[in-house]
């Protein structure tokens, strides 16, 4: 501890207070970089993995996503005459392997991401659920 | 005078202990005389998946690893089954993949300065750290889709194409971040509190490192000087200018201005690599094809589900942000792995620390403990 | 002060306001209503009372902004908001914490002592509260100039320790006890330096009396450079700062609440609106420390008057400014350094400061009587 009386004058605690000045009084790129969440929210990129969303007219139901999936999350069920996915976003990892084998380019994830809900069940995605993106034919 | 010492618990849920991990301390008066380590809290089995699913399948489970820096856990895995499988990768796609993982190491080690002075009392640094995070967390969204758990790197290249405008946002980061860089400095290197609180304190000599197996910023602290990047330079490292950071003292504050360090000479090699990316495929031919092209494919990787390398063993090692991530991964010609066994730096790091504070305060405790920077998924896995 | 044989006394807020009432005109009416009844005793009382009220609200006011400044500030230097949502830019944060520790479920452990667990928090707040009594706010506003304030002023702090210790004792916890007898160890040996350097300030102007100490810090030197003892003793400043910022148990002396010491210290008990009096008597007693720091250092209330303006009033406005002064610096150091280690702070407090405050106060001695100052 001698070297306390070498370095009386305290020179780093001096630097590190002017650090924080400058952040005080926001000298140069030193802003504010809050995002008040519930009333403004940050865009989400393009390739964001959120919810998932299934082409109506480009799945086969032929179920390679339901067995790529590492976890099990993917079930085919029937829904009127065909067979699409459903999807328990409860277990999703989110990982989007689903979307890379899909042969048809069928499966793609939104930007959703306020996906909290309050029961289990209600976190399974099932076909009739906003989970259908009817592709408008050019 | 007879004195009985007194057994202390820092219980799993404590605020400094980096996540859930358990001392038991032997304490005389105010200084430690014994510490054990008890581990397990966050086991999940992961070594066990990993007998369970494919090769494909796997690569999510090894981002949960070490969560703050993923890149790393991944590419260790695909690179030990790419050793197997003797799988080729494009120039690019090996760019792409260093600049990542450099990224990360630049991200883990902002997290490691926030939370040590977070522990030691100062709760500017971490809210510093993570402002820079957030850059490069939103340069990683907007390249794979997700912050934490990127699920980039497959066997055989990466899974799709740096997005428009990614190389200007990055030379932006790459500029702040030294700024920055000499803000943090300024703010905690030369303070004489930090100094008194890091200086001498959980020293550790080369030879008990090494004998103890840390590997990492904190072996290069002690004076040793081993960066698997230099000696068995994997990926495009020998092509690459940078030096490995070392210290000779053993201290907290060596270890902690290695990992400074290492933060520049990341920030020279982004710097190289985004000068020298060359144009090309991301993912070797054999694995790229999407096989029924109706609509424009969103990536540009497909890797097949029945994917059998040949039977044999490999371990392959990396230097992760934290020290030497290996895996060894078995096959038996299935194609699922016979065995996937995970070589993690924080776990073996770890095992160090009772050597370090015996004969330390709890507070030395804390410091010593921040300056290894473990992280408890790479401890329990 | 003594001069000779009388004793010229100065100015208080109860003169003041008689002179208010004599200027309106209605001093001598009330005064006389009440020696008509023979009472003229309770006239005393009601002013006194009136004065001590003004003084414990602003008190309470000013703990209440402090502690949304203190938030504010903090988030500003980590380049964020602070408290935004509760009332325009987080101003009603303090009223929303208070409302929820008020709502908080009273615990006293079952083998705990029931009087002096509940007793303890309120000695803390009110032995805080005592101190603003010699305070000088502005000329003449003083609640009671007395002859000996600086003395008084240090050993009111000295009850800090022992509430403390009843705090720690009474929670029946061993961990709280070696907390509590942590903070006192540290209390008592920063005490020490801080009574030696408040001395020095005192062989200088010859008076114990706060106001006399602000009275002897009026006028310029050259015309410039006023005439503050901060400039007579820049090393006595700094170390009573250090011993005060050490006393409160601030960053960086904050060992006690940092959670990475095994429990909360002496408070690990408490809970609910006893927890609100620790925490309220700590930012009481910054304020406090900063106003006895502005005293004795930095001139007080004194300052260039401006013309039209009562002197009461300007003067009440530079201590505030001053006070918030060292207030600002005092969370500016906050925000930057780590904490000190507790055996690192005890070698500070007794092998640095103590010969540092001696070696200051015989330097002090020494101008004095050679009759330089």
């Amino acid at each position: 501890m001698a070297w306390i009386s070498k370095n009386w004058t305290m020179i780093g605690i001096i630097k590190g207070l002017i650090v924080t000045m400058k952040h005080i009084l926001k000298i140069g790129n030193r802003k504010t970089v809050t995002v008040q969440y519930p009333y403004e929210r940050m865009k989400v990129a393009p390739r964001f993995r959120g919810r998932h969303a299934v082409d109506e007219d480009a799945c086969i139901g032929c179920g390679i996503c339901e067995t790529t999936c590492p976890n099990s999350t993917i079930q085919i069920v029937k829904y009127g005459t065909r067979w699409f996915p459903e999807f328990n976003l409860g277990m999703c990892l989110f990982c989007g392997l689903c979307v890379d084998a899909c042969p048809m380019n069928a499966l793609k994830m939104t930007g959703e991401y306020e996906l909290a809900d309050y029961t289990r069940e209600s976190l399974i995605y099932g076909p009739e659920r906003i989970l259908f993106k009817k592709e408008v034919s050019k | 005078m007879e004195t009985e010492t007194l057994l202390l618990n820092m219980g799993p849920v404590h605020p400094s202990t980096h996540g859930v991990l358990r001392f038991k301390l032997r304490m005389d008066g105010e200084i430690i005389r014994d510490c054990q380590i008890v581990v397990g809290y966050l086991h999940r089995g992961t070594e066990k998946f990993g007998e369970m699913k494919t090769y494909l399948q796997f690569i999510p489970y090894t981002d949960r690893l070490d969560y703050i820096a993923a890149m790393p856990n991944n590419y260790a895995y695909v690179k030990a089954v790419e050793e197997l499988a003797g799988i080729e990768v494009p120039q690019r796609a090996e760019y792409i993949r260093v600049l990542v993982m450099e990224l990360n190491r630049i991200v883990n080690h902002l997290v490691f300065m926030g939370s040590l002075l977070l522990d030691l009392g100062a709760s500017t640094m971490i809210m510093y750290g993570f402002r820079e995070r957030e850059n490069a967390l939103q340069l990683y969204e907007s390249l794979c889709g997700a912050r934490m758990t990127f699920n980039y790197i497959r066997p055989g290249g990466v899974r799709e194409d740096l997005p428009d405008g990614f190389i200007p946002k990055l030379n932006e980061f790459i500029k702040d971040m030294e700024k920055r860089i000499v803000d943090y400095e300024e703010l905690v290197n030369g303070n004489e509190i930090f100094l008194m609180r890091t200086k001498n304190i959980g020293v550790i000599s080369a030879e008990e490192a090494i004998n103890y197996g840390m590997t990492g910023p904190s072996m290069r602290g002690s004076g040793v000087d081993h960066d698997i990047r230099k000696l068995e330079p994997y990926s495009i490292y020998q092509d690459l200018d940078f030096r490995a950071c070392m210290r000779r003292e053993g201290d907290s504050y060596a270890r902690y201005l290695v990992r400074v360090d290492e933060m520049r000479e990341s920030l020279h090699i982004l710097k190289q690599i985004v000068d020298t990316l060359p144009e090309g495929k991301t993912i070797n031919q054999r694995y790229s094809f999407a096989p029924n092209t109706g609509a424009p494919s969103a990536v540009t990787s497909y890797f097949p589900r029945i994917f059998t390398p040949p039977e044999g063993e490999v371990y392959s090692r990396i230097e992760a942000p934290k020290g030497e991530l290996g895996f060894f991964v078995a096959s038996d010609g299935t194609t699922k792995p016979y065995r996937v066994k995970i070589r993690s730096p924080s776990f073996c790091n770890l095992v160090a620390l009772p050597k370090m504070v015996v004969g330390l305060k709890i507070p030395d405790l804390i410091a010593a403990f921040g300056t290894i920077d473990i992280v408890l998924g790479d401890v329990d896995r | 002060m003594w001069t000779g044989d009388t004793m010229i006394t100065n100015p208080n807020a109860y003169d003041l306001i008689v002179a208010i009432l004599n200027a309106i005109g209605v001093y001598n009416i009330i005064l006389g209503f009440f020696q008509a009844q023979g009472m003229e005793y309770v006239l005393r009382i009601i002013i006194v009372l009136v004065e001590v009220v003004v003084v414990v609200v602003f008190a309470l006011v000013t703990v209440m902004f402090l502690s949304w400044l203190e938030r504010k500030m903090f988030a500003v230097v980590q380049s964020r908001y602070g408290p935004m949502v509760t009332g325009p830019r987080g101003l009603f944060q303090p009223i929303a914490d208070g409302i929820k520790l008020l709502g908080k479920e009273d615990i006293i452990p079952a083998t705990a002592d029931r009087w002096i667990f509940t007793l303890a928090p309120f000695i803390v707040f009110v032995s805080v509260l005592l101190v603003f009594i010699p305070l000088p706010f502005g000329e003449s506003l003083i609640l009671s100039d007395l002859r000996v304030g600086l003395l008084y002023i240090i050993a009111i702090s000295a009850i800090t320790p022992v509430s403390i210790l009843l705090a720690g004792w009474a929670s029946n916890n061993k961990y709280s006890l070696m907390g509590a007898i942590r903070a006192v160890a540290q209390d008592i040996s920063y005490t020490i330096p801080l009574a030696i350097t408040a001395i020095a300030v005192v062989v200088f102007v010859g008076s114990l009396s706060t106001v006399d100490i602000v009275n002897a810090q009026q006028g310029y030197w050259f015309g410039v450079i006023p005439k503050w003892f901060i400039f007579l003793q820049p090393l006595g400043f700094i170390l009573f700062l250090i011993a005060c910022i050490a006393e409160m148990g601030r960053i960086p002396f904050d060992f006690q609440e940092s959670e990475q010491e095994l429990v909360a210290g002496f408070f690990t008990e408490y809970s609910g609106m006893k927890f609100a009096m620790f925490f309220l008597a700590e930012y009481a007693h910054l304020f406090a420390v900063s106003g006895i720091i502005v005293t004795i250092f930095l001139g007080g209330w004194t300052g260039p008057a401006i013309p039209l303006i009562p002197i009461q009033i300007t003067s009440l406005v530079y201590f505030v400014i001053k006070t918030y002064a060292v207030i600002f610096f005092a969370m500016w150091l906050r925000d930057t350094v780590p904490r000190v280690r507790i055996d690192q702070l005890l070698y500070l407090g007794w092998k640095i400061m103590i010969p540092l405050a001696l070696l200051n106060l015989l330097f002090a001695a020494f101008v004095v009587t050679a009759g330089v100052i």
